[in-house]
């Protein structure tokens, strides 16, 4: 048995390195803003400056624009929130002429979160978006989990032969690395990972929300007009912890970009010791829209507080408690227990 | 047009409880720059106090007002959690505030311009009475007329300052006890046409519960009035990012945003049964 590892002297604040690698990326830290929560950037620019984020995932990108759901689209709920806005975007035409030229020149890494409704619309967006090789994308982050999409999007994100032959049909279509944003609806998320990992991901992101539901008890009706949503915000912090952790265990070696209720240095802390590489705000940046910010500062600070130099001393960190001594009817002689 | 908007702190200095349940929450916000000057009456705040993580978003609230000293206020009635900490939010405690926020705003009265029928009811006061109070202040009041409603004379509030505006007041009250018994709809349906009847040019402004909003918007295209409808509808961010606040339009897209677009639309836009 291993003892607890002590905490470390701290550190000044200049003592600290944030930076971190994804894969074959290197990130100046390991904050980054999550898809659908951070819109295409341009509307942060009152709030922050852009260019000191780690990167960014764009709104989810279609071949063609979608225009969303009915109403209601959001609720609140306890420490988070439901959506189902419905994947409206304004398509990977208008994404790359209008939307990718202003991110490109912050300087930070851009990652195109892109989905489609089904397998072929998937390969043709990849196709679309490689336009952004070189020319500003650095990472392609298929959204294999969106609960507010109907047709087969399901199967995608549950069965990992479904899962493997898709990806590996985006990753050949396109030169931009390519990262899979998993379903928490997944029965088996290792398997998924791995699935994804074999068929040349470089990457997985997770986790995207989870589905749910709110009622209005007067009128007996969901608050969702589509009925389901996906949860988001502090209350899914947990299990995207419990997912990070098995897939990290299980796949080692796959890069992962976790997120899943960040609104804190300390969730940030958490999740990367979960093994994530780095990590994505998604929620928080409504009520926050300079809280990416606030949380790399704070991380700063608390690895600085518990002794930590270097990020990639606590990617997957984490151990097992120690475990408690046998049971036994009567305690241990006073010799044996000494 | 105001000022992009800003995220900052501001402290309560004051939370009148008025009656019928309402408050008037007012803020001291930073004075250099004060990031509300020039705010247009339609234009809202994102405000949250320091809630920990179970309530994650701001609260949507009209301006009310906002003056020189950096000082802002808007209207409260405690309707769910949110809302209810903020009727209860003491002298000195700090919010975090976000605006101000959205380009649809009303048009300001002019001298030769309709007379503008401003049509209020419960919590949608606010962009009403600063649209009154502005036109008082530039020597319009005869410009524009308040049209109230509520349940009952305690759901009627800030009434002395139209008063003391020299504004002209028709209020309804759902159970008759001030003004006409019935909907806004009652006096509205009435001023309409005494100023078709007199060829007096007329345009709607209106804010309030949304099938108050319904029925206004149906009576404004039956009479072929000009109608503005300030919308509420739910929002996580307040500056076109969550995509929850979306507004059902007519055009080349179904779907426009109470945020960014609105708050205020023209009634002929908006896609309602």
């Amino acid at each position: 048995m291993t003892a607890a590892p002590r905490p470390a002297a701290s550190l000044p604040l200049g003592g600290v390195d944030l930076s971190c690698r994804f894969g074959p990326l290197t990130l100046p830290h390991p904050v980054m803003t999550a898809s659908g929560c951070f819109a295409y950037g341009q509307k942060f620019a009152p709030f922050m400056d852009l260019r000191q984020l780690a990167g960014l995932s764009t709104k989810g990108i279609s071949p063609r624009p979608r225009p969303g759901n009915p109403l209601p689209r959001i609720c609140e709920t306890a420490a988070g929130m439901l959506n189902s806005i419905g994947l409206e975007n304004v398509g990977a035409e208008a994404f790359l002429s209008e939307k990718l030229p202003f991110l490109a020149d912050l300087g930070v890494s851009v990652w195109v979160n892109f989905f489609g409704e089904d397998a072929d619309e998937y390969v043709q967006c990849a196709r679309m978006l490689d336009a952004g090789h070189q020319r500003g994308i650095d990472v392609l982050e298929m959204n294999i989990s969106c609960p507010n999409i109907k047709k087969g999007g399901i199967e995608f994100g549950t069965v990992p032969e479904v899962a493997h032959a898709l990806t590996k049909r985006c990753v050949e279509a396109t030169r931009i690395p390519i990262v899979v944003k998993l379903s928490p609806n997944a029965a088996d998320l290792p398997a998924m990972a791995q699935a994804v990992a074999d068929a040349g991901a470089m990457g997985v992101s997770l986790i995207n929300t989870i589905t749910g539901m709110a009622i209005d008890v007067r009128t007996r009706r969901p608050r969702l007009a589509t009925t389901y949503g996906g949860l988001s915000g502090a209350a899914i912090k947990p299990i995207a912890l419990r997912m990070i952790h098995q897939v990290h265990r299980a796949v080692p070696e796959l890069p992962i970009c976790g997120m899943g209720g960040v609104g804190s240095g300390e969730d940030a802390l958490e999740l990367l010791m979960a093994g994530a590489s780095c990590v994505q705000v998604g929620t928080a940046n409504f009520a926050r829209p300079g809280g990416a910010l606030e949380i790399r500062d704070e991380l700063r600070a608390l690895m600085a507080e518990l002794g930590i130099a270097r990020v990639a001393e606590v990617i997957g960190c984490v151990e097992p408690l120690p475990p408690e001594p046998a049971w036994a009817p009567a305690p241990p002689d006073a010799e044996a227990s000494r | 047009m105001a000022t992009s908007p800003s995220q900052f702190r501001a402290r309560v200095v004051d939370n009148r409880p008025l009656h019928g349940g309402y408050f008037v929450l007012t803020l001291q916000g930073p004075m250099a720059p004060r990031p509300l000057d020039g705010v247009i009456p339609g234009q809202f705040v994102m405000l949250r106090g320091d809630w920990g993580r179970d309530l994650i978003n701001p609260r949507a609230f009209s301006v009310l007002d906002a003056s020189d000293d950096g000082r802002f206020s808007v209207l409260l009635k405690a309707y769910g959690r949110g809302t209810t900490r903020l009727c209860h939010a003491p002298e000195d405690e700090m919010l975090t505030v976000t605006g101000p926020l959205g380009r649809g705003t009303f048009d300001a009265p002019t001298v030769d311009g309709p007379t503008q029928l401003l049509v209020a009811g419960g919590v949608g006061l606010p962009p009403l009475h600063l649209q009154a109070r502005r036109a008082a202040a530039a020597g319009l009041a005869s410009r524009v007329e308040l049209l109230y409603g509520g349940r009952d004379a305690d759901d009627l509030v800030l009434l002395s300052d139209l008063d003391a505006w020299g504004i002209a007041v028709h209020l309804a009250t759902e159970d008759g006890s001030r003004g006409d018994r019935g909907f806004v709809t009652v006096p509205l349906s009435r001023r309409i046409e005494r100023a078709q009847a007199r060829g007096e040019a007329v345009c709607i402004l209106s804010c309030g519960p949304t099938p108050m909003l319904r029925a206004v918007r149906a009576l404004g295209l039956a009479q072929g009035v000009p109608t503005a409808l300030c919308l509420e509808e739910e929002m996580a961010c307040g500056f076109g990012v969550c995509l929850g606040c979306a507004v059902p339009v007519y055009g080349p897209k179904p779907y426009a945003y109470c945020c960014t677009d609105g708050p205020v639309f023209d009634a002929r836009e908006v896609r309602w049964s």
